[in-house]
């Protein structure tokens, strides 16, 4: 993947620099029988400006829950989601958008019009949309692909597709979901040491929800290690690994010691998750 | 069907394993000329049968006198015209029936409240035969066209409706929400998302609908009418005269054949929707 997606608003403007800060969040599930499932329960953190954070834990403790009232769909039962302006003021609210772990594309649009559906919505003429569009295909090496249909491609290059459509409409903030999670081991590894440079490259705020340790420390600046049912931040763990990393950043002795910090956190709590399901 | 749109339609149902199935037997483009042979046959037997047989054309004209009873029909009584209403009659009425189903269905299928009243009204009259209404309908609207676009038009609704809302229904939510991610508001949704994501459903639900409005609209036509094919073949069967009533059926099957082709070219269209 090649350098920035130029166009819209420039880095460093008043609301790029803005702190998404997560105070006390509650969330309780009302279901149709017993007791309301607690998803969340005071999970406290700040997503800095400029930041990749991580947010890794068991299965169902939340993380897609969190990432949904980061982004405004959910209203927390308890707490709220604060801005903050570089001087420590209210913030306007960021703009956002979001990767999908199942990509979400629509699959009767093509691949040139699924990337540009939230520019058509904002109401950007045709022809520059069409220019951010292969702007932001060719960052994520789909240039030629404009006229596919998501059927027409494989797993890896659907989200590719999907990361080109949510990094077109230039966000503040952008939402991973698992982006890889359904994908193959080796797309896997080449779509993460692409998406590193690309984060390394537009200093983009990222909040990137994973089931890998080996992604979280590739990626991020900071690891947020969630408990299992209700989620908690169990610990908030920075990565200090020098970048650019890519997958022989894996062989260094730091990443090794992080990977076994935040294995030994993970692993009690995962145990912990699987002995509450069972019962 | 003798030109493969049996084959066409189970293929669109299941692409995955026509590959295999094409395997077994011949594919259907080689076996094409087979129908219209066994046609041939079938006609020519008929010819000989009844020359032979001498059996009396008040019971079963020879196909010879129905082709020549069908020239007369379109050269020297104005077949055309009847063709015409009646081609009105359907296609008007139906799209009628299609869009207020595709609107009712959205509506429905955004809406519980309106959901849950028009439920009641939909399970009350879907199962009725829609003939039994022609009595009502016509001490209503009496038999000029505001009646006959009413009932192809009810014949159209209820499949149409039915489809639209459960395509809607079935819409994954994981495209809402993206659509809601990239800025969509409520009435975006609704028109860039849960609408497009039913088009196989609606299809298939007009599909439906076009069947019952051809029966519909022809059968009006046989118990009030004065114009139109069904009015036709009424009048001609009333008068014991069987080549035209033979003929009038050849033009209403011809009619059929057209229409599914049709359908079958819409369904091409539809393979962007089409899974893998
Ligand atoms: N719409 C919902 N209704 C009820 N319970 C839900 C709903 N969505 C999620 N949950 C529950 O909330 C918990 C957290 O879900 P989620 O945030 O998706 O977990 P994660 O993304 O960490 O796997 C799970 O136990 C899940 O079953
Ligand atoms: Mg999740």
């Amino acid at each position: 993947m090649k350098a920035a997606v130029s166009s819209g608003q420039a880095p460093g403007t008043a609301s790029t620099m803005t702190a998404v800060v997560a105070k006390d969040l509650g969330l309780a599930w009302a279901i149709r029988q017993g007791t309301p499932v607690v998803a969340l329960e005071g999970v406290s953190c700040a997503f800095a400006p400029g930041e990749v954070t991580a947010i890794i834990g068991p299965s169902g403790c939340g993380k897609s829950t969190l990432l949904q009232i980061v982004r405004g769909f959910l209203e927390p039962s308890t707490g709220s989601i604060a801005y903050l302006g570089p001087d420590g003021s209210a913030g306007a609210a960021p703009s956002m958008a979001t990767v999908w772990q199942s990509f979400n594309l629509f699959p009767w649009l093509t691949v040139e019009e699924n990337v540009g559906f939230g520019l058509e919505l904002a109401g950007v003429a045709k022809p520059d949309r069409q220019l951010r569009v292969r702007e932001a295909l060719a960052a994520v090496d789909l240039a030629g692909f404009e006229s596919k249909l998501p059927r027409q491609l494989s797993g890896g290059m659907r989200q590719r597709v999907g990361l080109a459509r949510a990094l077109v409409m230039n966000p503040d903030v952008l939402l991973l979901d698992e982006p890889f999670g359904a994908l193959d081991a080796q797309t896997r590894l080449v779509l993460q040491e692409q998406l590193a440079r690309l984060v390394e490259s537009t200093r983009k705020t990222a909040i990137l929800v994973t089931h890998s340790i080996e992604e979280a420390i590739l990626l991020a600046d900071k690891v947020l290690v969630m408990t299992a049912r209700p989620g908690r931040i169990a610990a908030e763990i920075a990565v200090d690994i020098p970048r650019p990393r890519g997958h022989a950043t894996t062989g260094r002795a730091e990443y090794v010691a992080l990977f076994e910090q935040i294995y030994g956190l993970l692993r009690d709590e995962v145990e912990r998750a699987m002995r509450s399901e069972g019962n | 069907m003798a030109d493969g749109t049996l084959e066409r339609a189970a293929r669109a149902e299941n692409a995955a394993s026509s590959a295999p199935m094409r395997l077994a037997g011949t594919g259907p483009k080689d076996a094409r000329w087979m129908g219209w042979v066994a046609v041939a046959v079938v006609l020519g037997l008929w010819e000989l049968g009844c020359w032979l047989g001498n059996i009396n054309s008040l019971y079963l004209p020879r196909p010879s006198q129905i082709v020549a009873s069908m020239v007369k029909l379109f050269v020297a009584e104005n077949l055309v015209l009847d063709l015409g209403w009646t081609l009105w009659r359907i296609f008007a009425g139906c799209a009628i029936g299609v869009v207020a189903g595709i609107l009712m269905g959205v509506w429905m299928a955004t809406s519980p409240r309106v959901a849950a009243i028009a439920d009641v009204f939909i399970a009350a009259l879907y199962p009725l035969p829609k003939v039994t209404l022609i009595p009502l309908l016509v001490i209503w609207l009496g038999t000029g066209g505001p009646f006959m676009l009413t009932i192809s038009a009810l014949g159209a609704f209820f499949p149409v409706v039915i489809n639209t809302l459960l395509g809607v229904r079935q819409c994954d939510p994981g495209l809402v929400l993206a659509a809601r991610d990239l800025g969509a508001n409520q009435r975006q949704i609704v028109r860039r998302v849960l609408i497009p994501s039913a088009v196989p459903s609606i299809f298939a639900g007009v599909r439906l609908g076009l069947g019952v409005s051809i029966i519909l609209v022809v059968a009006a036509e046989m118990v009030v009418g004065r114009t139109g094919l069904g009015a036709r073949l009424f009048l001609a069967g009333q008068v014991l005269n069987t080549e035209d009533v033979f003929a009038v059926l050849v033009v209403l099957a011809t009619l059929g054949i057209v229409v599914t082709k049709l359908q079958d070219m819409v369904d091409e269209r539809l393979a962007r929707w089409r899974p893998n």
